[in-house]
């Protein structure tokens, strides 16, 4: 055989059963497997339910011989998983992207569900001994996961209707502490809106950011080109999903409606 | 002039590279990072008259000798891609060959018009993909008559713009497939397309993974079928020919240029090299030629054939 285009091992499909559901609130929960997992904080594994589909999913914490992943029902296939039992057979590949680079002093923000992959973040950020502020926003308290994992950490809370913390935006309260401490890099995963606002307060503050962008994934190894960003023209899915600050400079569509499954820009005429 | 510099029916290439089709060819920008690693001309994921969002997840496996695939031939429609054709070529000089598919002759031709109105470069005609049977039935490219009536429809909407067929390994005859072309008008061919299908079944549940339970398969398995299939097509016609199938060195693409190929088209490979796989290769090409005294890789171009010459 020629070449070098053997598959890595860990992007063939091999299925293996969920060792424990965690329910946080309806909807939300998080699913542990039994596989020892070599992976970066913010990259990603591929979740197939057989006979249903497969979708991309943040790791919301890597411990021995333990990978989890936390989904909230949104679709048709995030709401099968819901109906997973401890036993069942899932698919599982990865890790695939990548992920965060820490480096210097961070300030860790999140939104949403974007706030699951910043747990195992914050994990690895705390095992090196890392200087860190975190702040998470979420609509309501309920929604907010893992509070006690981060209180522990310090972090800082806000939510829409102000039942946990304050009631403002997340950004808010990543803005007030960069007026207040000085940081090398701020850490982001959340809505695409919340990141654009993380990226100008980065330029503001003349410093590195670390954002995790989304873009429709179909293979999750940089052939198919879905999830090419316009402008650069990079694959979320193997150059990302966490870009930089130059990198994101280069993304024509940060902050703007992105493609669909067809490819074709949401929004934009698609009729023939 | 390189030494790697070649032409392929009229058109200017700085590498026989080509970006084969269905691999990082959905939009300008990501064809134009192709372009700007070092290939000689990008093409574009197929596409259809309407929208297809393709088939579910999982559609692309990868395994030990390569890629299955079951995308299904998702893309933005002729409309969204004639504006991706629009816009590369406003920000690129790299030659852009359109790919297409269709359901019959006429709607072939019907969609070649739309997309020859963009300008790309060549329109490369997509009768050969495994991926669709359910939809589409058994491609154009296992029957000779229907090839070609594909290929006089497309050529006769197209204008000026080259035409290339891209057939598969799976016919009973590729030097038949290859004439019906080239009577009908073809301006190139392109071969091959993905094999199989195959199947691969996840042992753990008993069920194949792909969802559309079939993909084509490419990759470094397929290599030696690209290379027979070049080789019997440069025996039938004078066309030129767009080598395709597992390329993923230089010595790779030169079985393919030995056997008959004008250019050489690269996909799966991106999975295990990157797109500096381009940058590579034609190093790799140039190496060769510089070693073996050639001024011109159209030099090396179907020696395989020297054996069989009087």
């Amino acid at each position: 055989m020629s070449g070098r285009s053997l598959a890595m091992s860990s992007h063939e499909m091999h299925t293996l059963p969920v060792k424990q559901v965690v329910f946080h609130h309806d909807g939300l929960q998080s699913f542990v497997f039994p596989r020892a997992f070599d992976a970066e904080p913010g990259q990603f594994v591929m979740l197939w339910i057989p006979g249903v589909d497969e979708k991309p999913f943040s790791v919301s914490d890597v411990t021995d011989g333990k990978i989890e992943v936390t989904a909230k029902a949104v679709g048709p296939f995030s709401r099968a998983l819901m109906n997973c039992k401890p036993g069942d057979r899932l698919g599982l590949r990865g890790p695939f992207g990548r992920g965060f680079r820490p480096r210097g002093r961070g300030l860790v923000v999140g939104g949403g569900m974007g706030i699951a992959p910043l747990r195992y973040l914050v994990h690895r950020l705390e095992q090196d001994r890392a200087s860190f502020r975190i702040v998470l926003g979420a609509r309501t308290a309920e929604e907010m996961m893992f509070v006690g994992d981060f209180s522990r950490l310090g972090a800082q809370f806000a939510t829409d209707d102000g039942s946990l913390g304050r009631q403002c935006l997340v950004t808010s309260l990543a803005e007030r502490l960069c007026e207040e401490e000085r940081f090398d890099l701020i850490y982001g995963c959340g809505p695409e809106p919340m990141l654009v606002a993380l990226k100008k307060l980065a330029d503001r503050a003349g410093i590195d950011c670390q954002l995790s962008l989304e873009r429709h994934m179909k293979c999750g190894i940089g052939i198919c080109g879905s999830c090419c960003v316009d402008g650069s023209g990079i694959c979320i899915c193997r150059e990302g999903p966490v870009l930089d600050r130059a990198e994101l400079d280069l993304v024509a569509d940060f902050g703007l409606p992105h493609r669909d499954a067809t490819g074709a820009r949401k929004g934009a005429p698609a009729m023939a | 002039m390189s030494a790697l510099a070649t032409r392929l029916s009229g058109i200017a290439l700085e590498s026989p590279l080509v970006l084969a089709s269905g691999v990082l060819g959905t939009t300008a920008s990501s064809l134009r990072r192709v372009a700007l690693a070092g290939a000689g001309a990008v093409t574009m994921k197929s596409c259809s008259l309407q929208p297809r969002a393709g088939h579910p997840a999982p559609c692309i496996l990868p395994w030990g000798g390569g890629i299955l695939n079951a995308v299904g031939l998702s893309n933005p429609g002729a409309e969204g891609a004639a504006a991706e054709i629009a816009e590369f070529k406003r920000t690129c000089p790299v030659p852009l060959f359109a790919s297409i598919f269709a359901g019959s002759a006429e709607e072939f031709g019907r969609l070649a018009g739309r997309i020859a109105g963009a300008g790309p470069d060549l329109i490369e005609v997509n009768v050969s993909c495994p991926n669709v049977q359910s939809e589409f039935g058994i491609p154009f490219a296992a029957d000779p008559d229907a090839c070609g009536r594909v290929a006089r429809a497309v050529k006769d909407a197209a204008g000026s713009i080259p035409v290339s067929i891209k057939l598969s390994a799976q016919c009973a005859s590729l030097a038949r497939m290859a004439e019906a072309c080239q009577r009908n008008g073809a301006d190139a061919i392109t071969a091959i397309n993905t094999a199989g299908p195959g199947m691969w079944i996840d042992t753990g549940t008993g069920r194949p993974v792909l969802s559309n339970r079939v993909g084509g398969v490419s990759g470094p398995a397929i290599l030696p079928i690209a290379v027979r299939a070049v080789y019997e097509i440069r025996k039938a016609v004078d066309l030129p020919i767009i080598g395709t199938g597992g390329v993923s060195c230089a010595n790779d693409a030169l079985q393919l240029i030995m056997a008959g190929a004008d250019a050489v088209g690269i996909g799966s490979a991106i999975y295990g090299g990157g797109i500096g796989l381009f940058g590579e290769i034609n190093r790799g090409l140039e190496d060769f030629l510089k070693e073996g005294g050639y001024d011109s890789i159209g030099l090396v171009k179907g020696i395989a054939h020297r054996e069989d010459r009087p």
